[in-house]
């Protein structure tokens, strides 16, 4: 395989060239014709297909390539998540439809037929289609537990009449569908033999502050949505930068550290409205609506398609801050997490492991398994946890005793990384290790210190980028908001970094906020994962309603072109399955996220103390 | 595992991994004795292996064939030697050296350091009263005087406070063994020595913390501000005053604070070594022996030594208490945060009386450190860096 094509396979699928995160403009193409297919994402699939014979050369495969202008943008966001250059990918789609087409080849003309010539009818020409080149960027994504499925339509409706009445026509004629966010939680879920509903074209947004709410459609991404908030200096809670909001609380309620204080599932909502299965609208507010509240332990079929929700909106105040709270363990990390969200300290919570910080904080794969090694065998921090609050719950914090980067030192730690790595006065550090490890973070004048021996700066940060495209990192880097840990955790844009060595599937479950479970159950996924040969390590832990249950991520990577490596990952999801539901059944009280599919708009008090067996 | 030789000369001997014990070790090969070593193997390394590394850092590889390496667990029933390997080095009746203990300050390890230095004699005491051992030689250190008195003789810990738990759990240790001893009828020695430094003749050391921590801190706190003036424009040094002098020195405004006037008592290893083969060796005479300098240094003078070495200008020594509040600059203000848990020793006012130890040597004293033999041992501590891979 060459590179390109390499490159072009290695697509995470993450979506993360569909929001303009860097500020550096979105692909002009995508931005106009909304199917992925438009979209640097697209073009890598694309192109794979094309390479491999896959599919032929079709009319809007043409007019995909075609309308590339070869900006650039895409190196720099893929580049930033991933370290790819997507643009040798997006020539060399060019250059082979250029070639086919230079030899005389034709494009194919997708057949037309009266389902689609129904569809075209209610969404307008445009947004219906059945030209493979278009079916087939939405046929696939790297979940190793899904088989592709080839759409026969994909259809962008406009509005929430538009859906209803494609649903309406789609189960005429008995043609399953799937409705589509941006797919970016991999799963698997939003492939389709018979259709594919893409929501990217309901993008709006309307606030009603007066009553703390924001209507957004199924379109709008949390980055967009939150960076609307901010504007207004307000907040919401979302997860992932490009999920569509109401497909990720659909798909599983969304959680993110602020959890800690605005909750999951039914927390971040006040009202949705949804198109059900016989095209009907109902809202959730209607006393005579489906119970989307409730929870049974099941694998539940969608309810419907979300076609807009009402979105919490919370307040901002200027004092907020960051502080990463240093662990030699993670029981240690675990008791001040429980204890900061019983006693209700600080608005986001996040007991954080080396793998996410050093990815996290590093532009480069090279440079964040320096780092890793730096925290953990020189700094000799195993954990952080990570408290957003205002300055009375900063001040909590220190009264508690613990020392902590704070943002002015995670600012000249984030910018000093390379010097960190390298840096022989940390050896001293052994020494303190053996008294009170972190008890230099109590120091008034250390921050200056740090800032002589690591000579923070943007450049330095990004000394082992490509050259290329280091003038436009040192200035992204130069950007008060890059190295700001509220922000970062409001926009969450350096998450999925955690899949640029590989793609990284997610073990989710909730359970009590219990030392000894956690510290077995994350043995456990370790040993499954190590007996398969796959890379994992410990994701995060965010303790939720009060401390009383937390959200524990693990993490198992994976080569999503190796097949080999796919089967045993294969087994290994299996294993762990298996694993948490042994605990699920001998606890009553863990709970995997894989029962919350398609039924995220729950209360989470019904699926949290749920009694097992469905004896609520 | 070989099996030694060496007849009546022969020792068991603890703690042989660490920076005295495998001087005492060394030492005792290198009069032809054989030592019979109790020690626990560490994640990588069993302990011959860990015991082979050394004689190879002593030059010491062909008297491997005295060592005898036994895993032991000091903890355990029986040492965790199995029951004839007990039964059989039972029988010897040899005498004992232990060296083993831990060496941390800190109060947070109180637990580890009591479990090991004060709960681990339990069994190696046992096994000297089963054994019948000729004498148990316990190597304690100086300050386990405690801090109530000046004057410490050679005679049993009477004191209640001590600086840090380490010394606390020596004193403990020390009235333990004596008692268990006597009421063994296994004849006992106590050994006190002050502040353990490298080699004065050759500057070698295996360990680089103590005497060598403050110069290393200052080492590394020059570096990140010559870094600073010499590669980022010295701007964050000239915050702090920092900058190189005409005569080419960093001029580094750092402030020791000590509570009051004090010295401090070092001793060379080879000084270390030497007296301590001679006392235990001694027939039974005395218990205690303070293996300490008549001439400790002020903190002055090592402050020149070390402004000397690293070429650096700006060190004070401040009699009075420090306060966060009056640290004047970032490097002052690590530099005594690095420093806490050595300050005590820095200024120290005890006077260790040494009569039975210039018995047991005919007077022999430790050469006063000079800074030739400073710049070697800081040299040599330099080349190794500082013990780090």
């Amino acid at each position: 395989m060459n590179d390109v094509l390499k490159t072009a396979k290695n697509c995470r699928h993450y979506a993360m060239c569909k929001i303009d995160f860097l500020g550096t403009g979105l692909c002009a193409s995508g931005a106009e014709r909304h199917y992925v297919s438009f979209y640097p994402q697209g073009r890598m699939d694309l192109y794979a297909a094309l390479a491999e014979n896959r599919i032929p050369v079709t009319e809007q495969c043409v007019e995909i390539a075609e309308s590339c202008d070869l900006c650039g943008r895409c190196d720099y966001q893929c580049y930033f998540v991933t370290e790819m250059r997507p643009t040798t990918v997006m020539k060399a789609l060019k250059g082979h439809v250029r070639r086919y087409l230079d030899r005389g080849g034709v494009a194919a003309a997708a057949e037309t037929d009266g389902i689609l010539d129904g569809l075209r009818e209610i969404v307008g020409d445009d947004w219906a289609t059945n030209d493979r080149a278009i079916a087939l960027t939405y046929s696939h994504d790297p979940c190793p537990l899904a088989e592709p499925r080839m759409p026969r339509y994909v259809i962008m409706p406009g509005s929430t009449a538009e859906i209803a009445a494609v649903v309406r026509l789609l189960k005429g004629h008995d043609i399953p569908y799937a409705a589509r966010g941006n797919g970016s939680s991999v799963m698997g879920f939003v492939m389709s033999e018979g259709a594919v509903i893409d929501l990217g074209r309901m993008k709006t947004i309307a606030f009603d502050e007066k009553n703390w709410l924001v209507t957004v459609g199924p379109g709008v991404a949390a980055f967009d949505l939150q960076k609307a908030a901010v504007e207004r200096g307000l907040r919401v809670n979302v997860a992932e930068p490009s999920a569509l909001v109401c497909a990720n609380i659909m798909c599983s309620g969304l959680f993110s550290t602020f959890s800690a204080s605005y909750g999951t599932a039914a927390d971040h909502y006040i009202d949705a409205e949804f198109v059900g299965h016989d095209g009907e609208v109902f809202r959730l507010s209607d006393p005579s609506a489906p119970n989307l509240f409730g929870f049974t332990k099941e694998d539940a079929a969608i309810p419907g398609i979300c076609s807009s929700a009402d979105i919490r909106l919370h307040p901002v105040t200027d004092d907020e801050g960051a502080a990463f709270v240093p662990f030699e363990s993670l029981e240690g990390a675990l008791d001040f997490a429980r204890d900061c969200a019983m006693r209700r300290i600080g608005l986001a919570i996040g007991v954080l492991g080396g793998e996410y910080i050093s990815v996290f904080l590093s532009p480069t794969k090279g440079l964040a398994a320096r780092v890793k090694d730096a925290f953990r065998d020189r700094l000799k921090i195993a954990y952080m946890v990570l408290v957003i609050g205002d300055r009375y719950a900063l001040r909590s914090i220190r009264e508690m005793g613990h020392h902590y980067f704070d943002d002015r030192m995670i600012r000249i730690l984030n910018l000093g990384l390379p010097s960190l790595t390298t840096a022989k006065w940390l050896d001293l550090m052994d020494e303190l290790a053996d008294d009170d490890p972190f008890s230099y973070l109590g120091l008034k004048q250390f921050p200056d210190l740090a800032e002589a021996a690591l000579a923070p700066s943007p450049a330095q940060l990004v000394g082992d980028v490509d050259p290329e495209l280091r003038p436009l990192f040192e200035k992204l880097y130069a950007r008060p908001e890059m190295t700001d840990a509220v922000w970062l955790n409001m926009f969450r844009i350096l998450s999925s970094r955690m899949g640029r060595e590989k793609h990284v599937l997610i073990l989710i479950i909730y359970l009590p906020i219990d030392n000894t479970l956690i510290t077995e159950i994350n043995g456990k996924f370790k040993e499954i994962a190590d007996r398969h040969g796959l890379k994992n390590d410990y994701g995060f832990i965010t303790p939720i309603d009060n401390g009383k249950r937390c959200v524990f991520e693990y993490d198992y990577y994976l080569d999503q072109n190796d097949p080999d490596e796919m089967a045993r990952m294969r087994q290994a999801l299996m294993e762990a399955g298996m694993m948490i539901e042994r605990y699920a059944a001998e606890t009553g009280t863990v709970k995997w996220i894989r029962y919350l599919f398609c039924q995220g708009f729950c209360r989470k008090e019904s699926f949290l103390y749920a009694r097992e067996g469905g004896d609520q | 595992m070989r099996r030694s030789g060496g007849g009546n000369g022969q020792y068991i001997l603890t703690g042989a991994t660490g920076f005295l014990g495998s001087h005492v070790m060394a030492g005792l090969l290198r009069q032809g004795r054989g030592v019979v070593i109790l020690g626990r193997p560490s994640q990588d390394e069993s302990l011959q292996e860990r015991i082979e590394r050394l004689l190879r850092w002593f030059g010491c590889e062909d008297r491997a064939g005295l060592c005898e390496c036994h895993e032991t667990d000091f903890l355990a029933t029986r040492l965790g030697l199995g029951g004839d390997a007990y039964e059989e080095l039972c029988n010897r009746g040899l005498g004992i050296i232990h060296c083993a203990s831990d060496t941390s300050f800190a109060e947070r390890n109180r637990r580890r350091v009591m479990q090991s230095n004060v709960e681990g004699l339990s069994e190696i005491l046992d096994f000297a009263v089963a054994s019948g051992a000729r004498r148990f030689s316990y190597i304690s250190t100086a300050y386990a005087a405690g801090t109530d008195q000046r004057e410490c003789p050679e005679a049993p810990v009477s004191a209640a406070h001590f600086t840090n738990v380490y010394e606390e759990s020596k004193a403990e240790a020390e009235g333990i063994i004596a008692r268990r001893c006597r009421e063994g009828k296994v004849p006992c020695t106590i050994i006190r020595p002050s502040v353990v430094y490298g080699d004065s003749v050759t500057g070698r050391s295996l360990r680089f913390n103590a005497l060598y921590y403050p110069v290393r801190s200052l080492q590394h706190i020059r570096d990140i501000y010559l870094d600073d003036i010499t590669q980022h424009g010295g701007k964050k040094s000239a915050e702090c005053g920092i900058h190189i002098n005409g005569d080419g020195e960093l001029y580094l405004p750092i402030r020791i604070f000590v509570p009051h006037e004090g010295t401090i008592n070092l001793i060379p290893v080879d000084y270390f070594t030497d007296t301590v083969l001679a006392i235990v060796d001694r027939p039974a005479a005395e218990t205690f022996y303070h293996v300490t300098s008549r001439n400790p240094e002020t903190l002055a003078t090592l402050v020149s030594y070390i402004e000397r070495f690293l070429n650096i200008t700006g060190v004070e020594v401040v009699i009075g208490p420090s306060g966060a509040d009056e640290m004047k600059n970032p490097p002052e203000e690590l530099f005594d945060h690095f420093i806490r848990l050595y300050r005590p020793y820095m200024a120290d006012r005890r006077i260790f009386t040494r009569e039975h130890t210039d018995g047991a040597t005919g007077g022999a004293l430790p050469p006063d450190l000079s800074y030739d033999i400073f710049q070697r041992c800081m040299a040599f501590a330099v080349a190794a860096n500082w013990g780090q891979a």
